[in-house]
């Protein structure tokens, strides 16, 4: 799918969604902190707000809710309490598939019962199963699998695939789990404070911010506190009667840049080497270094401070409690 | 007894003629954002806050059998002025705003969520008022009801001068205690009058609060 979206919706008096996005995507990802506007740019998708959405070149801004065809998966379910499990699913004009749907969703137990008998993760799945029952035009998601066990989470995960392919569905899926995300989606979009700061491949989008990268080294211990590390020494601390090679461990983001000696530093490693290679990844860019292949997150605006390019002397500072060591190599 | 029955029937009939309104306006004001809306909301408080007798007066103007509405209804076989019509429309009228106040509670707590997930589903707002809003507000609405029609069942003001003090026919438990008040000899009839009206309004006001119970449960605000 083609979407485009362009809305500004003031939501407090601190709060303001103001995105302008253009993807290409099966499977896009709105990833971000809680609190970024990812719902609310769902409820924008969805048409209970206002903003400009074209999808596949067919624009939805002035289509009322009723008539978006969107199979949309609020955080809280938003089933009809006064309505069965299978009238939930039946509800919409459009249903078709219902019994195979809640098979594959493992809900056909549930059928008869009233969502005030649901558990949390039940309730999520009937929402999941009407709006796939719906035969949207496109499936927008809101933390689909929060609550939902490792099995049931890959059984949801799988269904979904499947009916995208089946029905050529798009997804716009909002998570801040980082699996399931990378398992589904091939664009992904990064909101903070209600603005876009980066959007592209889901891999490189999700990289810097969902989850740490750990730099993995090696070296051998020297004497209490020191290990010899690729033609230097570090400082840090070892846990007791620690001797040999040791495994150890420290976050890109733990890692300061430097181009020239500070006079005063806190950080017990100063270690001299040069940068390989910078890839923009989100709103971050991943800096390779020369030295054991360190690679180390800055901002956009530390790179260009301090004129970062292939090939330029520098150090890397590594405070010595930022240093984990795993145990024996 | 003939006041009692004279007023369950006239309460009744009143709150059944402005129940529909009534839901219409509440869904208007509840639903809804338009310039107008507030001069809407003041319009239909007005009843409450005028005096009765007023209202009574400006129904008779409306209703005169010298005026062309009350001429063609009256010449329909409907005449409202000093019939039992009119203690009804006078009933109804008075009543109106207490009806919106409670309909309007019971639509405004039904989440607009559950409406704009209907919505998304493919109905229009007006199906989406039929198979979402209204089922989880009846409990709300009729519970709104019974305490409007408690309400009709003591209008007394707008119907002595709408409707006038014609025995049997529009002589309501108010009316009757009123004229009793005067009458010589005729304390027992207040007394048992006024019981009467403490029954009613007790039975109305544990109805009330059984259907609200209700309505909080289909809800899911309380188990």
């Amino acid at each position: 799918m083609r979407l485009q979206v362009e809305a500004s919706v003031r939501r407090s008096a601190d709060f303001q969604l103001s995105v302008s996005i253009d993807t290409e995507a099966q499977v896009l990802a709105v990833v971000g902190p809680s609190g970024c506007g990812k719902s609310t740019l769902l409820d924008v998708l969805a048409g209970v707000l206002p903003g400009r959405v074209v999808l596949d070149g067919t624009d939805l801004t002035d289509v009322p809710l009723h008539r978006r065809r969107v199979g949309w998966v609020t955080q809280d379910s938003l089933l009809f309490p006064h309505l069965d499990v299978r009238a939930n699913l039946a509800y919409s004009p459009r249903a078709e598939g219902l019994e195979e749907v809640a098979a594959a969703l493992d809900l056909t137990a549930l059928l008869d019962r009233r969502p005030r008998n649901l558990s949390g993760g039940e309730r999520r799945r009937v929402a999941l199963a009407r709006a796939l029952v719906s035969r949207p035009d496109v499936l927008l998601l809101d933390e689909p699998f929060a609550g939902l066990d490792a099995q049931r989470r890959r059984a949801a995960l799988s269904l979904i695939h499947t009916v995208r392919r089946r029905f050529a569905v798009p997804v716009v899926l909002v998570s801040h789990l980082a699996d399931e995300v990378v398992g589904l989606a091939d664009q992904a979009v990064r909101l903070e404070q209600g603005r876009v700061v980066a959007t592209g491949p889901a891999a490189s989008v999700l990289r810097a911010g969902e989850t740490h990268i750990d730099n993995h080294l090696e070296g051998d211990v020297m004497g209490p506190g020191e290990v010899a590390f690729h033609g230097t020494t570090l400082r840090l601390s070892l846990p007791e009667g620690m001797s040999g090679r040791v495994r150890l461990a420290i976050y890109a983001h733990d890692i300061l840049i430097a181009r020239s000696m500070p006079e005063s530093l806190s950080a017990r490693n100063a270690l001299p080497t040069s940068v390989v290679d910078l890839t923009p990844a989100g709103g971050f860019v991943l800096v390779s270094l020369a030295l054991a292949g360190l690679v180390v997150t800055l901002t956009p605006e530390a790179v260009a401070e301090l004129e970062l390019a292939p090939g330029v002397e520098v150090l890397a500072l590594l405070k010595a409690t930022s240093i984990d060591c795993l145990g024996p190599a | 007894m003939t006041a009692v029955w004279q007023s369950l029937g006239v309460a009744f009939v009143a709150t059944l003629l402005a129940l529909a309104p009534a839901v219409l306006t509440s869904w208007i004001l509840t639903r809804t954002r338009w310039r107008g809306r507030s001069v809407l909301h003041g319009l239909t408080l007005l009843p409450l806050v005028m005096p009765p007798v007023v209202t009574g007066y400006l129904l008779l103007l409306v209703f005169s059998p010298k005026g062309a509405l009350g001429r063609a209804l009256e010449s329909l076989g409907m005449p409202v002025a000093f019939h039992w019509l009119g203690a009804v429309v006078a009933a109804a009228v008075v009543g109106f705003p207490l009806l919106v106040m409670l309909v309007s509670v019971a639509l405004r707590s039904v989440d607009t969520r559950l409406e704009q997930m209907s919505q998304a589903l493919g109905l229009s707002p007006l199906q989406t008022f039929w198979r979402v809003t209204l089922p989880l507000a009846w409990p709300g609405v009729a519970a709104g009801a019974v305490l409007a029609f408690a309400r009709a069942l003591g209008e007394f003001g707008a119907t002595i001068v709408l409707a006038g003090h014609v025995v049997g026919e529009t002589e309501t438990i108010p009316l009757a205690v009123h004229a009793a008040l005067y009458a010589p000899g005729a304390e027992g009839r207040v007394i048992a009058l006024s019981g009467a009206s403490v029954l009613l309004g007790l039975g109305a006001v544990l109805a009330y609060h059984a259907l609200m119970q209700r309505h909080r449960r289909r809800l899911e605000l309380e188990p």
